[in-house]
């Protein structure tokens, strides 16, 4: 394994929940109506009047050591060397395990029951564009590296824990 | 004539198209790349070259495609062959329409007068100057506009300060005060969001004011969660704080201001234990953010629309403009500047201003501002609502004709009971639109144009950006764009002079000649041209002092040639010199005796994510992201109503009563409910059907007073959009 990994870096000052991302995203990969392959929500901390709120964009994480991978009973998914995960649908038998197991929820299973979710752009990454939920963002809320793992657990880790904190 | 560039063609099935991005305005596009597949539209990518955008888009940008291609376009022109509201049509040509058309309003004009006829521009719009070319040479004032979007700030500006509208310098400030404005929502991808989060990472603090913590107010270091309607009383009580306590610039006060003395003893009446029974911020917290602006030496107010949705609206916008005054901040670096522009001469305009006369003000239907006042910035200009009412009380003389291009009186502006009742009545009306609109069955003669993807202009002019649009696709029906239906009527009407003889390029070569350009030229620069911003320029009071206002006689702004604290101008059309405090129609402090029965405030927003006004909801990409009409409530005063997230929720007014699904929102109000404005389509491709357009549907404006002595600010017309309501479980 490559010590250097893609990963999207987030900046949640950056944010402003506009969803162009999400938008961005479903037009440029086809993905079809009722599913989101990038998420954006707003996380709560506190009460009115001191209260607080982050927003967030999210999609799969591509982790350093993804658990989808590690259940998943077809081996359907797969790592390649520069850290994207991603599915081959012709084994996937739609069983949801790996949605079970996401820290962040980001498979996505649409009429053909098959999972799908981001695959990083990795059609636009091979010829030198960056993924294009990170081009159209009007914040630069959301990066895309190829650096180090070790940022790319501390990332991970940020993201798993902001998304289990519940909207009420 | 298709005048597709195929740059950078990457295959022969694909081309990449540059041409800016339809999607929101009246400012200029973002730019774009529309990449056309096998002849049909399927995705965009932000233009670098743009400097609007410089690559970002919004969610509304990418979802073009889908409302190029959407079921619910309109093709063909029709004429209504049923009742009025029965939605009965039949399909006619282009230029059977515009036939029709053209023998009824001449029919109209020599029986009624030309007056008798109205054209409805709620907002700016692109092709606004078009309409008051038309109206212009047809004889008639009647310019409708909604009363509430900016022009009722900027008239209370330019009459206070001088200037229209001066901009918070986010790139110099040190404090900036985000006022009943949504500088996300709208536009995100053309700046405002940058500005934003630039000024943050600066190291800038932000206080944002408003009912609900929007993204902005997520980000800012302040929310101050100021009641729905009442920010005059907030702005004026900040004046006695900073007044009373000695905060002010008195320098400044003393060389550029008119009134100072008399606004001192005004505002003795304001203090802030007074504003916070009426706003909810508590005393101190408004000492605190009053002393903190005065005292910042870089602050700027970033004021929006929210402020002009009220019944004390003028009051808020001048109680600003004197807190921006008085404190220094006005045109001086890091506070509210006029902006210096840049080299790009201006194209030239269409509107024919040089033919308005007293005679002309005088016929106005239902002044938007006060005769005297008129026309101001924009043009002569009517209150949208009142021109509805006109129908019906035929006070002072009955519209006949209404043509709507592009807005949807029923959904998108206070009063639909009463629209509705005035468009059973009207004579003659014309829908324009891209799109099924809401009240299209009620008409006569519906058009429909081209989206601006599918034909070649105008071009589009920004500060210092100039670009001319290419043709993405084919037209998909029988139909011309918006600005060559104003030129056809204006030929088959007999005024062809006017209009170019109905020669579209020709128009649009006759605005660019201050450019020394013609389309085809302007063409050749793919991604427009760009030319230099002048450098900043700071204290230009002496010019600013003298800005001859756009009425008739010219006169100055500022007769005093100084800030108008005390406005004698005002003061003898019969309105206030100083701003006052007016409640709106309903609310906790004007109308206790409502509580027991409605308890809390309602208003609603207008800016949205991924919609404009009350359009896109049939867009599936988008309603997605929010597929359903929502009420922002506090979990504290839904769990008292044993109301849980996503359970659909009856809200009722003394007015009307309408069906949303609770959001449980920890970053509202707990007296307050809040919900988006312009719901009425459906989704066919998510099994989502359209709402009523009155009681038990979703339309917030059914909701309101519109009482002409309790929901109106009676100097710049804006409409009160605030009640009191009751929520309970559907």
């Amino acid at each position: 394994m490559s010590e250097k990994e893609y990963y999207f870096s987030f900046d949640t000052n950056k944010c402003v929940l506009c969803h162009a991302c999400e938008t961005a995203c479903k037009i440029h990969n086809n993905v079809e109506t009722g599913c989101t392959w990038r998420k954006v929500k707003t996380i709560w901390y506190g009460e009115y009047p001191e209260i607080s709120g982050v927003n967030l964009s999210i999609s799969c994480m591509h982790c350093v050591d993804p658990e989808c991978l590690k259940i998943c009973p077809e081996q359907a998914i797969t790592k390649n060397s520069e850290g994207i995960v991603s599915v081959d649908r012709d084994k996937c038998t739609g069983c949801g395990l790996c949605y079970k197991v996401c820290p962040v929820k980001a498979p996505q299973f649409g009429w053909d029951k098959k999972m799908q979710k981001c695959d990083f752009c990795f059609g636009r990454i091979e010829k030198g564009t960056a993924p294009v939920c990170v081009e159209t963002c009007p914040g630069g809320a959301i990066g895309f590296e190829f650096a180090d793992i070790s940022n790319k657990i501390g990332s991970e880790k940020d993201m798993a824990e902001y998304f289990v904190i519940k909207k009420p | 004539m298709s005048s597709q560039i195929s740059s950078q063609t990457t295959n022969n099935r694909i081309s990449k198209i540059p041409t800016f991005c339809a999607m929101c305005g009246p400012g200029a596009g973002c730019g774009i790349y529309a990449i056309v597949e096998d002849g049909k539209f399927i995705r965009v990518e932000g233009m670098k070259e743009s400097p609007l955008n410089k690559g970002r888009l919004c969610p509304k940008a990418h979802a073009a495609p889908q409302w190029v291609y959407s079921p619910q376009r309109l093709k063909y022109p029709l004429r209504r062959t049923g009742e009025k509201g029965e939605g009965k049509f039949e399909k006619i040509t282009w230029d059977q329409a515009l036939d029709i058309i053209a023998s009824k309003l001449s029919e109209q004009k020599e029986k009624y007068g030309p007056e008798s006829l109205a054209i409805l521009s709620p907002a700016r719009r692109s092709y606004s100057e078009y309409l008051y070319r038309f109206l212009m040479v047809h004889g008639s004032p009647n310019y409708g506009h909604s009363g509430i979007c900016a022009l009722q700030n900027a008239f209370s500006f330019a009459h206070t300060l001088g200037a229209l509208m001066p901009f918070a310098d986010y790139a110099n400030s040190d404090l900036i005060l985000i006022w009943g404005k949504q500088p996300v929502y709208s536009g995100s991808s053309k700046g405002g969001t940058r500005s934003l989060i630039n000024a943050k990472e600066r190291g800038a603090r932000i206080f944002s004011i408003k009912p609900a913590m929007e993204p902005d107010a997520a980000l800012a270091d302040k929310w101050i969660p100021a009641r729905p309607g009442t920010d005059a009383a907030l702005a004026l009580s900040m004046l006695n704080h900073v007044i009373n306590n000695d905060l002010y610039d008195r320098e400044f006060v003393n060389t550029y201001c008119y009134g100072f003395n008399e606004l001192k003893k005004h505002i003795l009446q304001y203090p802030p234990e007074w504003a916070e029974d009426i706003t909810g911020i508590p005393a101190r917290q408004i000492r605190e953010i009053a002393g903190e602006y005065a005292t910042t030496k870089k602050a700027a107010i970033d004021y929006g629309n929210g402020l002009e949705h009220a019944r004390s609206a003028s009051d808020a916008a001048r109680s600003i403009a004197a807190l921006i005054a008085i404190t220094g901040h006005f045109d001086r670096p890091g506070g509210n500047v006029v902006m210096t522009g840049s080299e790009m001469p201006r194209p030239k305009s269409v509107h024919l201003r040089e033919r308005y006369t007293k005679e002309w003000v005088d016929k106005l239907v239902a002044p938007e501002f006060p005769e005297q006042f008129q026309p101001f910035f924009e043009g002569t200009s009517s209150a949208y609502y009142r021109i509805f009412d006109s129908i019906l009380t035929e006070e002072p003389y009955p519209i006949r004709t209404v043509i709507a291009p592009g807005t949807q009186p029923i959904v998108s502006n206070r009063g639909p009971k009463r629209v509705i009742e005035a468009l059973g009545k009207l004579d003659f009306f014309v829908v324009i639109d891209v799109m099924q609109t809401a009240e299209m069955n009620f008409a006569d003669i519906v058009i429909p144009v081209a989206t601006p993807y599918e034909v070649d202009h105008p071009f589009e002019a920004g500060m210092n950006w100039i670009m001319a649009p290419n043709r993405v696709i084919e037209p998909l029906g029988d139909y011309k764009s918006m600005y060559e239906f104003w030129l056809d009527l204006g030929v088959g009407m007999g005024y062809g002079e006017d209009f170019w003889n109905g020669d579209i390029n020709a128009c649009m070569d006759d605005q660019l000649s201050p450019l020394k350009l013609t389309m085809e030229e302007l063409r050749k620069h793919p991604t427009g041209i760009v030319y230099p911003m002048r450098p900043a320029k700071y204290e230009k009071y002496d010019m600013i002092f003298s800005t001859p206002s756009a009425s008739l006689a010219q006169e100055r702004f500022l007769p005093q040639r100084k800030i108008a604290l005390y406005n004698t101008e005002f003061e003898k059309a019969g309105f206030s010199p100083m701003p006052e405090w007016h409640e709106p129609p309903e609310s906790i402090t004007g109308t206790p005796e409502l509580l027991n029965d409605y308890p809390l405030i309602f208003s609603d927003f207008h800016t949205s994510r991924v919609y404009n006004a009350a359009w896109l909801r049939n867009i599936p990409v988008l309603r997605e992201i929010m597929p359903y009409p929502s009420l922002q409530i506090h979990p504290g005063t839904a769990g008292e109503r044993g109301i849980r997230d996503g359970d659909w929720v009856i809200v009722e007014s003394p007015h009307g009563h309408i069906k949303l699904r609770a959001e449980l929102m920890p970053g509202i109000r707990p007296d307050t409910v809040m919900a988006l404005h312009g719901w009425w389509q459906g989704c066919d491709e998510l099994g989502l059907a359209y709402y009523p357009l009155l009681d038990g549907g979703a339309n917030t404006n059914i909701m309101y007073s519109v009482a002409k002595d309790k929901a109106f600010d009676p100097l710049v017309t804006a409409m009160a959009s605030q009640t009191l309501v009751q929520v309970r479980k559907a």
